[in-house]
């Protein structure tokens, strides 16, 4: 039994898919009678699941691309839909509200109702209407139209990347399965980092047809052909991987939840669980909200272009992509990840104070923050699987983004409020105090677990050797 | 001069009266006078409607001067101070612009198609005022008329002064003390002119300092860390008088470079306020302003303009709203500038504090244990074995 720590949403990244011992490879010894493989499409080839990875990697860019396009025109919303910030901060809350709940039930519809293939087809087919009618209702200008398509956007949006995480599980399960993970996630962060790149320049392209809150309507209709392409590849790859079942004589995995959350865990946990729950959720606060509201502040106070003020804004997820797989590794062999993560966190805090106390030029915040962003992911994250009992990992990842959705959606209305009274000086100044929140917690996870002599910032040899 | 400085700061008594020295004057005659006596010198401050150009002069004179107005029916003839004024300065808004923005960027380029509408025929109408001993406050408001007579809008305008250090309780919270008051200007209603499909208004500036007229206003954009105060807004905009500019005590005009399109003020309402270059120009002969300069400062006065316009390229120009108001603080000394509060301080100090404490505590804690179990942690040495 193995858990497979991968990114898994937009606001919780990572979540844990659980790889039964009864999953097979397509390649393993279970395809017992099947044909050697006749050409390089034949199901069982490396090529069949290298077309098959590419499909997975591109099943998630469109949902990603979409999630920050409010994000990449946020001017544009304010000139042309004339939205405030706190309107404005609602489109991205309003993504996370059915995922607080829907983060349980995701997976288990995936798993016990619709199968991956059909699941899959679904989620991307509301993420499309999601986009689809978000767009019509800033065609429209009408702002409750905006509201529902963005939250049919978000009852998609996370429970698509349970799906993806499904197939890629069924195809890649063996020695890729890692690397698949961490290619899909980049892809798909690359989705959101692509779409502060060109967003700007469609919109200035649709300008020329399009005035009013009209164009800023066209350009998220095109934005959402991102959806659709999205949803191509679901089909093809349904398709192949439908064909693949058939050709290897292979049933479609049912991939069993063997760790389904189970409330009365909750009672169970160890304070050091909470407090990762703690960081889990302040310290992502203090990364999205700030994202989703930075485009204006690089433009007001860092007087950047708005193409500029993107691109910056980007850098982010930018880091994150790039940087993950690499991060990984390092903590994998140094260990010590409340080390690493009060340095991540310590760091974040600089980064936030460059961006608040100084005019420095922002790349500098912004590329410290995208680094310190990756290293806590990637140090934080694997921390549940060590406190957590592996029956209870289910409930524990579950618990861990529920609450970092409902934080979430209820501090990105907050930061709003914030920056429409109070500006973006005290909207830093709250990052920082949810920063130190997150230092205080991390600070006592190190104490609890010196006190209790715990195996949380060991070496991994020290572990190994204590395991022993 | 640091004295003067450190003068200049403290509050002041206020003393204040509308149309001193004329028991004629009604409700549509308009001018304040405000006597504002600080420790070592006093600033008479003179608002003026009476003319129809909404002006504002700061005369600083000696502890015990005194101005006297006399009047000729509504109009005042003369202003008499009981000393020369060591120094004084003065705003008037004298003329509002309308230009049709081909470009659609919001700035005022005198190569636009444009009108002028010289506000010196305005009839101002008192709509509201308080005149205590710790607020001077008038509120005006006149109608337009272009060149057929015909009303096309309203310009109300507002003077405030506290007189105390403190953020003012309206957008954009400009900051107050008891050397400036506050003009805020709003245009409501303004129909566009024939053939004009893209018409914006901006207003013009008319400053007037006894400095030397072969001189020039200075103008500052510095950046605040801080814009709690005007949400989104890092810009303060600052003019200074020559004399201020140079020895540090003269006069000023203060604002942030946004204006709203709605009389609700918030982000979403606020939109750019553009500025120009200075322009030099001469005293009107019929104006109150050449009334009072010709009596102190004939040889010695500096005269320029400066146009102020709004809106920014794709918000459906001034009659998306058909409302565009705009604030600036005018006063004499050093401009006040923003400080960090009190909060800021308490939650840095929280912040950083008590994980800094608990670490501390922790890492005693941890020595003195270490210390009675000297191989309690034995995985460390195997970790460096491997």
């Amino acid at each position: 039994m193995a858990w497979w720590i991968s990114s898994q949403s937009k606001v919780s990244f990572n979540a844990v898919i659980v790889v039964p011992d009864i999953m097979e490879n397509p390649e393993s010894s279970e395809r017992t009678g099947a044909e050697p493989p006749a050409s390089c499409f034949h199901p069982a080839t490396k090529a069949h699941r290298f077309i098959g990875l590419v499909l997975m990697c591109f099943l998630c860019f469109g949902s990603y691309f979409c999630y920050d396009t409010p994000g990449a025109l946020a001017d544009n919303f304010k000139s042309d839909s004339h939205l405030n910030t706190s309107q404005f901060a609602l489109l991205y809350s309003i993504y996370s509200w059915p995922n607080v709940i829907l983060c349980f039930v995701g997976g288990y519809l995936v798993d016990r109702c619709f199968g991956v293939r059909l699941g899959t087809i679904i989620y991307m087919t509301i993420v499309f209407i999601g986009a689809v009618v978000f767009a019509f209702g800033v065609y429209i200008n009408a702002y409750w139209l905006m509201i529902l398509g963005r939250f049919i956007f978000g009852i998609g949006g996370e429970s698509l990347q349970v799906a993806v995480n499904n197939y890629v599980v069924v195809w890649f399960k063996g020695k890729e399965l890692n690397m698949v993970f961490g290619l899909q996630l980049s892809i798909s962060r690359f989705g959101s980092t692509v779409n502060f790149w060109i967003m700007e320049s469609v919109y200035q392209w649709v300008a020329t047809y399009y005035a009013g809150y009209e164009r800023l309507g066209m350009a998220l209709f095109i934005a959402s052909l991102t959806c659709l392409g999205s949803l191509i590849c679901a089909l093809i790859l349904g398709w192949m991987d439908l064909r693949a079942e058939k050709a290897l004589r292979q049933p479609e995995v049912q991939i069993k939840q063997d760790q389904p959350f189970h409330l009365k865990d909750i009672l169970k946990f160890k304070s050091v669980f909470w407090l990762q729950a703690v960081i889990c959720v302040a310290y992502y606060l203090a990364i999205f909200p700030f994202i989703a509201l930075g485009k204006l502040f690089f433009e007001r106070k860092f007087d950047f272009l708005p193409q500029e003020a993107n691109t910056v804004n980007s850098m982010v997820y930018f880091l994150s992509a790039a940087l993950s797989p690499f991060f990984g590794i390092l903590i994998d062999k140094t260990g010590r990840n409340v080390t690493w993560i009060i340095l991540s966190i310590v760091t974040t805090i600089g980064s936030h104070s460059l961006l608040a106390f100084t005019f420095v030029n922002p790349y500098v915040g912004v590329i410290s923050l995208g680094i310190s962003y990756s290293l806590l992911a990637s140090g934080l994250w694997p921390l549940v699987a060590m406190v957590v009992p592996e029956h209870q990992m289910g409930t524990a990842y579950g618990i861990c983004q529920a609450v970092q959705n409902l934080g979430l959606a209820v501090t990105i209305i907050f930061a709003g409020i914030i920056v429409d009274n109070y500006g973006y000086f005290m909207l830093e100044l709250f990052f920082l105090g949810c920063l130190f929140v997150s230092l205080i917690a991390a600070v006592l996870i190190y104490i609890l677990d010196s006190a209790s002599e715990g195996v949380l910032n060991l070496s991994p040899s020290a572990r190994e050797s204590l395991a022993k | 001069m640091a004295l003067l400085s450190l003068a200049v700061a403290h509050d002041r008594k206020i003393s204040s009266v509308i149309n001193p020295g004329c028991p004629q004057c009604s409700d549509n005659t308009t001018l304040v006078y405000v006597k504002c006596e600080g420790a070592s010198d006093t600033i008479h401050q003179i608002w003026d409607f009476t003319r129809g150009i909404p002006t504002v002069i700061f005369a600083v004179a000696g502890l015990n001067s005194t101005l006297t107005i006399t009047w000729v029916l509504e109009d005042p003839k003369t202003f008499e101070l009981s000393e020369a004024p060591s120094y004084s300065f003065a705003v008037a808004l004298d003329k509002l612009y309308e230009y049709n923005d081909l470009d659609d960027n919001g700035h005022y380029d005198p190569k636009l198609p444009h009108h002028i509408y010289d506000l010196d025929h305005l009839t101002w109408h008192r709509n509201e005022s308080n005149i205590t001993d710790k607020e001077a406050m008038v509120r005006l408001y006149a109608n337009l008329y272009n060149e057929n007579t015909a009303d096309f809008g309203t310009i109300w305008i507002k003077l405030d002064l506290l007189p105390y250090k403190d953020y003012a309780a309206e957008l954009p919270h400009l900051i107050h003390t008891a050397n400036s008051t506050l003009f805020d200007v709003s245009l409501a209603n303004l129909s566009r002119s024939c053939g004009y499909n893209a018409s914006r208004y901006a207003l013009r500036l008319l400053l007037a300092s006894t400095d030397a007229a072969s001189q020039t206003m200075h103008l500052t954009v510095r950046k605040s860390l801080d814009d709690e105060h005007t949400p989104g807004v890092f810009e303060v905009i600052e003019i200074k008088t020559p004399a201020l500019y140079d020895e540090e005590v003269g006069g000023y005009l203060q604002f942030r470079p946004v204006g709203y399109v709605q009389p609700e003020r918030g982000v979403a309402s606020s939109t750019v306020a553009h500025f120009s270059y200075f322009n030099r120009t001469n005293l009107a002969s019929n104006s109150t302003l050449k009334r009072f300069y010709d009596e102190y400062a004939k040889a010695k006065l500096l005269v320029q303009t400066m146009v102020v316009s709004f809106g920014e390229g794709g918000d459906g120009y001034y009659a998306q709203h058909n409302y565009t108001a705009w604030s600036f603080a005018a006063g004499y000394g050093l401009p006040p500038a923003e400080s960090v509060s009190w909060f800021v301080v308490l939650v840095l100090s929280l912040g950083l504090g008590v994980p800094v404490m608990m670490t501390s505590l922790c890492v005693a804690f941890a020595m003195v244990r270490r210390r009675g179990q000297p191989a309690s942690r034995i995985r460390f040495d195997n970790e460096d074995d491997d």
